[in-house]
């Protein structure tokens, strides 16, 4: 490739598009030849932090009854121990902007510390019942951690740990692949209202953060989980018998899409922006299907086919005129 | 050959380029704007999400096309028209693909719909005509994705082709009967050697970007091909499935020694060379094949139970990382850990945490199926999940 870029560098010095100085600067940048493995023993880190953790989940599950629990525990509490004595040794304190750790290994002990935490604490759960029967007690006090050490350390990875936690205690599984293939909504309605309360609650606590400007670079995570977690609910529920119920989830979708067109823009995010608008399109979709339901389309089915590919084409421009807005938007 | 303007071609590169050097901070902000002001490019979608979106959109319209078209051909003559219909399709596919390269539409997620959709009906036409005859779909759509590929430059069209030329190699060593399948690794690996020496010899000669990133496809497709060719794994399965023999305990396949030492001395040879000519794809290609040969060995070799192997296989690993990092942390030029302004990509860091919370995510209390059954990530986190 390198013989390519220097000649597209040229080219748009011939062109006149850049300065000398910067021509020559490019060209001396790139006379350096850096290969940087910066990714890929980024990746490394997290693999083995990825790696280590399960190791250890599985080789408890496995050994709950053969290795002493007091041997366990002490083990998991001297490795949690040693990461975190590692981390606060070194962090800068808490700050309320965006911060890193001076070596890029930290962040990845702090993931670690965090999930052995909670494999800690569930494993003391499981033996000894400190918690006795409240189960949500047990799932709040490693979400409680897992938001502690997210904000005092800056972790993304750990604040979305946080964040399933937080589901967990009221009650869903918001992990992607649950997401994706859940029946939890159709089982309880009690259980979409909770959800749509936990996205408002995000949403929320965003608008907070930002007042106070408290990690502002959070409120992405916390938009993201809250759009899919509401958007999910109400089309699960879109097809409920009960007219009552699937028009409240239909306001329901049809506000928070408007709330999120909004945020998108205020975030830049066009990774918000693309969910929204398939979310909206499935919604109101779905919205149709349900409002002609009871019309008897028996003696004109035929002209339906015709009309399929037409519809297609006007959302297809319909998309592109969206797209094409919001990317002259945010680089302005 | 190239259905798109030439200038415009020139231009997305440029403005690539620029885009590049924005980012990297060689050049300032109005810079760039003035850049995209002055060329003029092609419709394309930078952003993965949106191209998987249009792309979804485009087969919609694709499939609600051919429907129109069924409505019409089932009410005048079923039988005949069942067996021409997906030629019908492809034909619609390529319409699709010239009405909008007309317009300027590039890897636009629209296109992507139409062209492969046209590919995978010429695939089943042929089929229908053959009745399943493998040797000459795989040839067919072959010759379809190549054509795909030098006119609309279109990058996942190159890797169907170079999926069915490998398949079309395969099925016709079949031909050959069990001569044919008993040698197929050698073949497999002689081709995969030879196109990778000709694409490479192709790369250095081409005067012109265009088909660039096409053969760099094909180039590491080769390389892959050749380390699966004679991978022990591969060629244990393929030739129990294909040969129908079966490994005995205590005997092994023949030539099982060069398989072994094959699929432990590829990968290294490959990580050292990626390393020597900073190829960034072969040092990728690298890293999965050398995971490969560690999944290869645990499939037949148990030699530490699951839980072991995990918990010191992320010790070494962190070791490794651990120790590359501080080495090559304070250099400045050549192989370095330090950020590359020109070529950075932090999309792996920003899945990374969608990846912790689909491996990591606690669940709610009360579930009937035991956590543990998720493979390799099977912690399910905060405690009363697991009480049964």
């Amino acid at each position: 490739m390198t013989k390519f870029d220097e000649q597209t560098a040229q080219k748009l010095f011939d062109k006149n598009l850049i300065t000398e100085n910067q021509f020559k600067e490019i060209k001396a940048y790139r006379a350096l030849h850096i290969f940087s493995l910066n990714t890929e023993l980024k990746l490394f880190l997290y693999l083995s932090v990825l790696l280590f953790t399960s190791g250890i989940g599985i080789l408890i599950y496995e050994n709950i009854d053969t290795i002493g629990h007091i041997a366990i525990l002490s083990l998991l509490l001297i490795v949690i121990a040693v990461c975190f004595y590692y981390c606060f040794k070194n962090s800068k304190g808490f700050q309320k902007s965006e911060t890193s750790f001076e070596h890029p290994v930290l962040e990845y002990l702090v993931l670690a510390g965090n999930i052995l935490t909670c494999i800690f604490i569930g494993y003391l759960q499981f033996q000894y019942k400190p918690f006795g029967e409240h189960y949500g007690l047990a799932t709040l006090v490693p979400t409680i951690i897992s938001f502690f050490c997210a904000y005092y350390f800056d972790n993304k990875s750990v604040l979305t740990i946080g964040v399933t936690g937080l589901a967990a205690y009221v009650g869903l599984s918001v992990a992607p692949q649950d997401l994706l293939n859940n029946n939890d909504f159709y089982a309880s309605q009690n259980l979409s209202y909770s959800a749509v309360m936990l996205g408002v609650l995000l949403i929320l606590w965003t608008i907070y953060s930002n007042r106070i400007s408290l990690k502002t670079h959070f409120n992405l995570i916390f938009l993201t989980f809250a759009l899919h977690i509401i958007s999910i609910a109400a089309i699960s529920n879109l097809t409920n018998y009960d007219t009552m119920t699937w028009i409240i989830f239909a306001v329901i979708m049809a506000s928070s899409i408007y709330y999120f067109y909004k945020a998108s823009y205020d975030n830049k995010s066009m990774s918000l922006y693309v969910f929204m608008i398939v979310y909206g399109y499935i919604g109101a979709n779905m919205f149709l299907f349900r409002i002609f339901e009871n019309v008897d389309f028996s003696a004109i089915w035929e002209l339906f086919f015709f009309l399929l590919p037409a519809y297609f084409i006007g959302s297809i421009v319909l998309f592109i005129k969206l797209i094409k807005k919001f990317n002259k938007e945010i680089t302005e | 050959m190239i259905v798109y303007n030439k200038k415009m071609l020139d231009n997305e590169v440029l403005r690539d380029e620029a885009d590049v050097l924005y980012k990297g901070g060689f050049i300032s902000k109005e810079q760039k704007k003035f850049i995209e002001k002055e060329l003029s490019v092609l419709k394309s979608q930078n952003n993965i999400l949106v191209r998987i979106g249009f792309f979804l959109l485009g087969c919609l319209l694709f499939l609600s096309i051919c429907g129109a078209i069924s409505v019409f051909g089932l009410q005048t003559e079923e039988r005949a028209y069942l067996q021409i219909c997906c030629y019908l399709f492809a034909v619609v596919g390529f319409i699709g693909a010239e009405l909008l390269s007309a317009k300027n539409y590039h890897n636009h997620g629209l296109d992507d719909a139409f062209i492969l959709g046209a590919l995978l009906n010429l695939g089943i036409a042929i089929a229908i005509s053959t009745e399943g005859y493998e040797a000459v779909i795989a040839f067919f759509v072959a010759l379809g994705a190549l054509f795909m590929f030098l006119r609309y430059l279109h990058l996942p069209s190159m890797l169907v082709f170079c999926l069915a030329a490998t398949a079309f190699l395969f099925f016709g060593m079949f031909e050959f009967g069990d001569i044919g399948k008993a040698i197929l690794p050698f073949t497999a690996m002689l081709f995969a050697g030879i196109f990778y020496f000709l694409t490479k010899k192709r790369i250095s000669d081409i005067k012109e970007n265009y088909y660039y990133n096409g053969l760099l496809l094909a180039n590491s497709f080769c390389l892959v091909l050749f380390y699966l060719s004679c991978n022990y794994l591969v060629v244990r399965e393929l030739s129990m499935e294909l040969l129908g023999t079966e490994v005995k305990p205590g005997t092994d396949i023949p030539f099982a020694f060069f398989f072994y030492v094959f699929t432990f001395v590829v990968p290294v040879v490959y990580l050292v060379q990626a390393l020597k000519t900073k190829d960034r794809i072969m040092l990728w290609i690298s890293f999965l094949a050398i995971g490969f040969s560690i999944y290869t060995i645990r499939f037949y070799y148990s030699v530490l139970p699951i839980e072991v192997a995990l918990t010191l296989g992320g010790v070494v690993l962190f070791a490794i990382a651990y120790f590359s990092i501080k080495k090559l942390k304070e250099k400045e030029s050549g192989l370095t850990f330090k950020p590359d302004r020109i070529n950075h990509t932090d999309n792996f860091l920003n899945a990374e945490a969608l990846i912790v919370a689909s491996t990591f995510g606690m669940k709610p209390e009360v579930k009937t199926v035991s956590p543990m059954e998720f493979g390799g990530g099977g912690f399910s986190g905060g405690g009363s999940s697991e009480s049964f």
